[in-house]
């Protein structure tokens, strides 16, 4: 045979090659048994390559129909989400005014991703958007699902809603749950819109700035310089209770179950209150100057305040636990997870604390100005400051991962959940930044005079910003267009 | 001296190789352990002369490697395009030998030469479209236009990224 070869010329060659190449050529889904062929694709983590697989032949697409490599897909790109209403809730332990994880997690509609169809491993993952869409019934539609998601987030994404207020209110607070977005004012106003950003309501009663809100599914508490807390339905709009013996600002609100909501003040306590029965169940005196922040996890209650210490509280009790000392200047921002208390000063420094211990186990330096927000989940830690970056802290690790060079001014804004980290600064920029690499993926909206507030969820991004001396409220879906979703 | 073992192909041909060698195969290795020391050849019925031998030579040169973890999601099986050089090296052979090899890389249970094998597969199908996979493969297109059309309708969310 070779000898016939070496007598070819070049054309013959060619012929032979081309006559002979495609006979060396197999399909490996003929070739190999199935559970092969999945090994195969278990390797390609590209959604694109599997995707145009699919098209080759009938024997390609019903391989790739298979729901195993789309499962694993799910893992590899960490398309979960909240593996269990625990995890959900430490995540709630966040930045002052962000707990649409909280929300996520507690309120029963928030449907639990059809897990009876799948194995327990990935589980309750994906809030389903209420009525509108189709509940995903395969690995496969659930992945193509999240990643439609995910492309908006980096280069999509639309405005749904915006609105322009005629008063220039500073925005002190905005909070997202499943039913609404709600924002207060430093002019006495609070706003309520439905989860598209419709107004709805506006409550009014507060005759000063209201400086913190708490929302729990239709009830939400205010407070403000008023020295009033107000309980809210946020339904009708009426204001259902006045709660009063703070003698100075309320600065900071939360609620550790429906009926139990806790203040803390410029007039150093902080107040636990039935807000059903209308009451004021305790009043917790330690703090020698005014508890700017604060944070529930379980019986426990931690407050950060301008004495430079922190105090950890038993809400039943109603008794001072610990005091945490070691800032060496005002405490502005808190998050508690039931494992760690983190605390951010004015001192630019952030502590990590032992709860049950009392014990500092980290002192986090690398800002340069006040540490004003604040976010914990997991082991992660992300601050933000005066200086304008925003810095991502490995806990166990005590080290910065990354030193994001955000806004040229504050960090007004900041949160983050396992895959970005949404920031907004008195710049007027708001940027998404990627958690695990520190890396700017875009910034959202035009440019602003200022940006007061932003908080979003798994497809839903809030702004509150200044422009032109107005304030404005931009609402950014990053769902995947209904109809997209019918389909396989 | 190494232990020696003796291996049978199914075309009825002798290999003699090192234990420890033979060992980077689960399959002899539990095989060994059950009937201890043998002087009969093993038969390894699913698998010809050629295909074990490149076997066998992919065994020589990572008798060495440390136990392969049974971790399914250890980075490195994760990652698919990272295969070493002498591994690449050694898969290029025609696709009916690298089939050939994955199918008794998965007989014989030696999970490190089956991964550089699918591995080598994936890469070969990453990046293209369907097209270019069945020029690469030699696939008929058995859909019908219309079939082809809506397939391609379907997965369009994958492409605008």
């Amino acid at each position: 045979l070779a000898e016939i070869l070496n007598m070819c010329d070049s054309q013959l060659l060619s012929f032979v090659l081309n006559y002979v190449s495609p006979r060396l050529k197999k399909d490996p889904f003929k070739s190999l048994p199935n559970e092969l062929c999945l090994r195969v694709l278990s390797f390609i983590d590209d959604p694109k390559t599997l995707a145009r697989a699919s098209q080759v032949s009938k024997q390609w697409h019903s391989l790739l129909s298979d729901d195993l490599t789309w499962k694993k897909l799910c893992e590899k790109h960490s398309y979960y989400r909240r593996l269990s209403g625990t995890t959900a809730m430490h995540a709630a332990a966040a930045t002052a005014n962000h707990d649409a994880f909280l929300y996520g997690s507690t309120t029963p509609r928030e449907s639990s991703y059809s897990s009876n169809s799948f194995t327990s491993e990935i589980s309750p993952q994906y809030r389903i958007d209420k009525v509108r869409r189709p509940k995903a019934t395969s690995y496969k539609s659930h992945f193509k699902q999240r990643y439609m998601v995910e492309t908006a987030w980096r280069t999509g994404g639309k405005i749904i809603a915006k609105h322009i207020t005629p008063d220039q209110g500073v925005v002190t607070s905005l909070h997202l749950t499943p039913d609404y977005i709600v924002i207060a004012l430093d002019n006495a106003k609070i706003h309520v819109f439905d989860a598209d950003g419709q107004v709805l309501k506006t409550l009014t009663g507060h005759v000063m700035g209201v400086w913190a809100i708490v929302p729990w599914g239709n009830t939400l508490v205010s407070g403000g310089c008023d020295r009033d807390v107000r309980v809210w339905d946020m339904e009708t709009g009426e204001c259902k209770t006045v709660l009063r013996g703070h003698t100075s600002t309320v600065r900071c609100l939360k609620m550790s179950d429906k009926k139990t909501a806790i203040s803390g003040s410029r007039d150093t306590t902080l107040r636990i209150w039935d807000i059903e029965k209308g009451v004021c169940k305790n009043v917790l005196v330690g703090h020698q100057a005014s508890v700017r922040c604060l944070e529930i996890h379980g019986d426990l209650v931690v407050s950060g305040s301008y004495d430079t210490t922190a105090r950890i509280w038993s809400i039943k009790d109603g008794t001072c636990l610990r005091t945490l000392s070691g800032h060496f200047s005002q405490i502005y921002a808190i998050a508690f997870d039931g494992e760690h208390i983190a605390t951010g000063s004015l001192d630019t420094s952030v502590r990590v604390w032992k709860p049950h211990t009392g014990e500092c186990v980290a002192v986090l330096q690398g800002h340069t100005s006040l540490v004003g927000q604040l976010q914990m989940r997991g082991d992660k830690l992300v601050t933000g400051g005066s200086d304008g970056s925003v810095r991502v802290w490995s806990i166990g690790g005590k080290v910065c991962m990354h030193r994001l060079a955000a806004h040229d001014n504050s960090v007004t804004s900041l949160q983050f959940d396992e895959t970005r980290i949404v920031s907004g600064g008195s710049d007027g920029r708001v940027k998404v930044w990627d958690l695990k690499t520190g890396l700017l993926i875009r910034e959202l909206s035009q440019p602003a005079e200022a940006v007061w507030r932003v908080a979003f969820e798994d497809e839903k991004a809030v702004i509150l910003a200044m422009r032109g001396s107005r304030t404005i409220m931009e609402v950014f879906s990053f769902s995947p267009p209904p109809e997209s979703l019918n389909e396989g | 001296m190494a232990v020696q073992i003796k291996l049978m192909s199914s075309d009825q041909a002798m290999l003699v190789v090192d234990k420890e060698v033979a060992e980077r195969s689960v399959l002899i290795k539990n095989m060994l352990d059950d009937i201890g020391e043998v002087d009969e050849a093993i038969p390894i019925p699913n698998v010809n002369e050629a295909v074990l031998k490149k076997v066998i030579e992919w065994c020589e040169h990572h008798k060495g490697d440390s136990p392969s973890t049974n971790d399914e999601e250890s980075d490195s099986r994760k990652r698919s395009t990272d295969i070493e050089e002498w591994d690449q090296k050694f898969m290029q052979v025609d696709q009916e030998m690298l089939f050939e090899i994955i199918l008794a890389a998965n007989y014989l249970d030696i999970k490190p030469l089956l991964d550089v094998g699918c591995k080598t597969v994936a890469n070969m199908i990453k990046g293209k479209s369907p097209e270019e996979i069945r020029k690469t493969f030699n696939i008929q297109n058995d859909f019908t236009a219309e079939e082809e059309e809506q397939i391609r309708r379907e997965n369009e969310w994958a492409e605008d990224r």
